[in-house]
């Protein structure tokens, strides 16, 4: 048997270029430039790494602008087999109950037996997608995870997943979606050959909400939830001070604890 | 059945365009994380936020412990508060798995209509929330800070957005229940009234229909190894430590004992294996609120900060003059933390701090 494994990639803000704007000392996101979530990165080589022993056929998929593709060509060009874009105007306002839905169907389509993802996006940081995926299609789920072993001949997947206090190893019925710890899993480096291949040649499968038959179930209109204000939260004030040897600063701690 | 039958299933029952009662809908609930009989400290402070939310409501306050032999749990439940406690208790829910917990969950969940729900954002909680809220079309807003509601009842749920830059209000307004993940450690537990009378009281704990069986669930739990889980939320005092310190925990454990600290440590550290995932704090990990912050070797990513920004005094020991911790830091020290440990250690032991330490 040849498993299908889908993994869930996103393009975000880059954190590390997030630039302070001058004006108003606050950090300016907006011309931070596009990069793959670096959470992502992991799931990648997670998906990747059970390629390396279970005869499988890795798939990309993100949802998001056409814009995002290059997140698809890293993806490609790292070893995923090919890319799914879902790209449409109908998706504007979703919250995680519709991209979770999306993502699902997507996976559905394709005939996943794995969907991995990253732990979170840096952007959004709600790590619910992944859940959401598997409780749309009614899948197993491991989040956290560490390891993973696929069992061929058991048709389950057995991960290592992180908990408080320890760890433990949970054996899952296929199809089932895993979110991986972001850090556990090392990227592989993407060849010079399949970069060539991924920029040049590679064109990702496009995938609307009708492809995918949900156009009345995703957008605005049925994210339970809405941003209802934004307050910008003032940084904690600190004294910044630097001292100059262990003395000094063994009075400033006396003065804390004393 | 597809996705998208699945989704179906749901907006049939449970949608904006349908419209929903919202008035069929009351009384918040906190579900009380229970592991082998170990209860989450988490649970505990959600309980006590959700007396504030009933008392401006006037609805009940409900908890939910699901797990094996929880009848020392939902008394505790009373005596810290809670009006009334369902318990679903069986041995398929111990140890934890999603799909068991999630199946009982949103069974409660449709069958009794809380309006608001409120779960702890540990690794479990975080993992069975969206089998809940995504069957019952239910708003979910994940790792609150702040949460309050309006006089409608409208749940006001406050998540650090960017990075922590950005204070977002998430509403859910047409769908019921309104559920959130709480980050562990922004809330103070409360006393448990201990006088009360417990024995009528008994009276408010209901044991609910247990509507998962073993022979249904997708997931197996070969092997479970945890051991003691650490309360850094409650520490006075905290010695963080980072990457920088490369496996070396000897200088940190110094510092933390002459000054009577916690150990802490950054996401980067935990991922190495040196310090256990229950001391990590940060967005990921616990919100700490210590009188003294000592950060070792740590960069000070937004991630980690948002952790330890509640601390009273916050000191930075980095190699690196340019690291950001140090403009999140009152005071600082350029120096390699192997040197300067031992030697502060030292300094606050000749000065004789023990007098003063609790
Ligand atoms: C989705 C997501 C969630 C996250 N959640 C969290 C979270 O909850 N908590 C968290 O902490 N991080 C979290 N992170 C990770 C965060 O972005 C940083 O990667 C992490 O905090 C870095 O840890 P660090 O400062 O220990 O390591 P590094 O960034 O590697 O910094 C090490 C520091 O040690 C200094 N150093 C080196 N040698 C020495 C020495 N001998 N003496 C003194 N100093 C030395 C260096 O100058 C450097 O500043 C998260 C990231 C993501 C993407």
């Amino acid at each position: 048997m040849t498993w299908t494994i889908v993994v869930g990639v996103k393009q975000v803000p880059d954190a590390k270029e997030v630039g302070i704007d001058p004006d108003t000392g606050r950090l300016d996101r907006a011309n931070a430039p596009a990069v793959m979530n670096p959470p992502d990165r992991d799931a990648l080589e997670a998906a990747l790494s059970i390629k390396d022993v279970v005869d499988a056929r890795v798939v990309a998929i993100t949802m998001g602008p056409p814009m995002a593709t290059p997140v698809l060509e890293e993806a490609v060009a790292m070893g995923c087999d090919d890319a799914v874009l879902i790209t449409d105007r109908a998706f504007a306002g979703s919250d995680t109950w519709p991209t979770s839905l999306t993502l699902a169907s997507a996976a559905d389509t394709l005939g996943a037996d794995v969907v991995v993802c990253g732990e979170e996006t840096t952007d959004s940081s709600t790590g619910q997608v992944p859940p959401g995926i598997a409780a749309h299609n009614g899948w197993a789920q491991l989040t956290y995870v560490e390891d993973l072993e696929p069992r061929l001949d058991e048709e389950r997947l057995v991960a290592v997943r992180d908990v408080e206090g320890g760890y433990e190893r949970v054996a899952a019925e296929l199809p089932v979606v895993v979110a991986v710890a972001y850090g556990e899993f090392d990227p592989r480096p993407a060849g010079l050959h399949r970069k060539l291949y991924a920029e040049n040649d590679f064109e990702p499968i496009e995938w609307t909400a009708a492809d995918l038959g949900i156009e009345d179930e995703v957008g605005l209109g049925v994210s339970p939830t809405s941003v209802g204000g934004m307050e910008t939260v003032d940084p904690v004030d600190r004294r910044g001070e630097v001292v100059e040897d262990v003395d000094e600063l063994a009075n400033c701690l006396q003065e804390v604890i004393a | 059945m597809s996705a998208s039958d699945v989704a179906n299933e749901a907006n049939d029952t449970n949608d904006a365009d349908g419209g929903i009662d919202l008035e069929t809908y009351a009384d918040v609930w906190v579900f009380v994380e229970v592991h082998d009989g170990d209860v989450m400290a988490v649970s505990w402070e959600l309980l006590e936020e959700g007396k504030k939310l009933t008392a401006k409501t006037g609805e009940d306050l409900v908890a939910l412990v699901i797990g094996e032999d929880l009848d020392d749990v939902a008394r505790e439940a009373l005596e810290r508060g809670a009006d009334r406690v369902l318990v679903a208790d069986d041995p398929v829910f111990e140890p934890y798995r999603a799909d068991p917990y999630g199946a009982q969950f949103r069974a409660m969940v449709e069958e009794r209509k809380p309006s608001i729900v409120l779960i702890g954002g540990t690794h479990t909680g975080r993992d069975f929330a969206g089998r809940v809220a995504v069957p019952t079309h239910a708003g979910l807003t994940a790792d609150v800070t702040e949460i309050d509601v309006d006089d409608n009842g409208l749940l006001q749920a406050r998540r650090p957005a960017f990075g922590g830059d950005i204070l977002a209000t998430i509403l859910c307004k047409e769908h019921r229940p309104q559920m959130a993940t709480v980050r562990p450690g922004v809330f103070e537990p409360g006393e448990p009234d201990l006088d009360g009378d417990w024995a009528v009281a008994d009276k408010a704990v209901t044991a609910v229909d247990v509507v998962v069986d073993e022979s249904e669930t997708i997931s197996e739990v070969l092997e479970r190894n945890v051991g003691d889980t650490a309360d850094i939320t409650e520490a006075d005092r905290i010695v963080a430590v980072g990457a920088g310190i490369e496996g070396n925990l000897e200088p940190a454990i110094d510092l933390a004992e002459a000054i009577g600290a916690e150990l802490a440590a950054s996401r980067a550290a935990v991922d190495e294996g040196w310090v256990d995932g229950s001391r990590q704090v940060g967005q990921t990990g616990k919100t700490v609120r210590p009188e003294l912050y000592v950060a070792l070797g740590i960069s000070g990513a937004i991630q980690h900060v948002e952790g330890m920004n509640k601390s009273g005094t916050v000191i930075a020991i980095n190699t690196d003059p340019n690291a950001p911790i140090f403009e999140h830091a009152d005071y600082g020290i350029v120096g390699d933390f192997a040197d300067v440990c031992p030697r502060l250690a030292e300094t606050l032991r000749e000065r004789d701090l023990t007098e003063v330490m609790p």
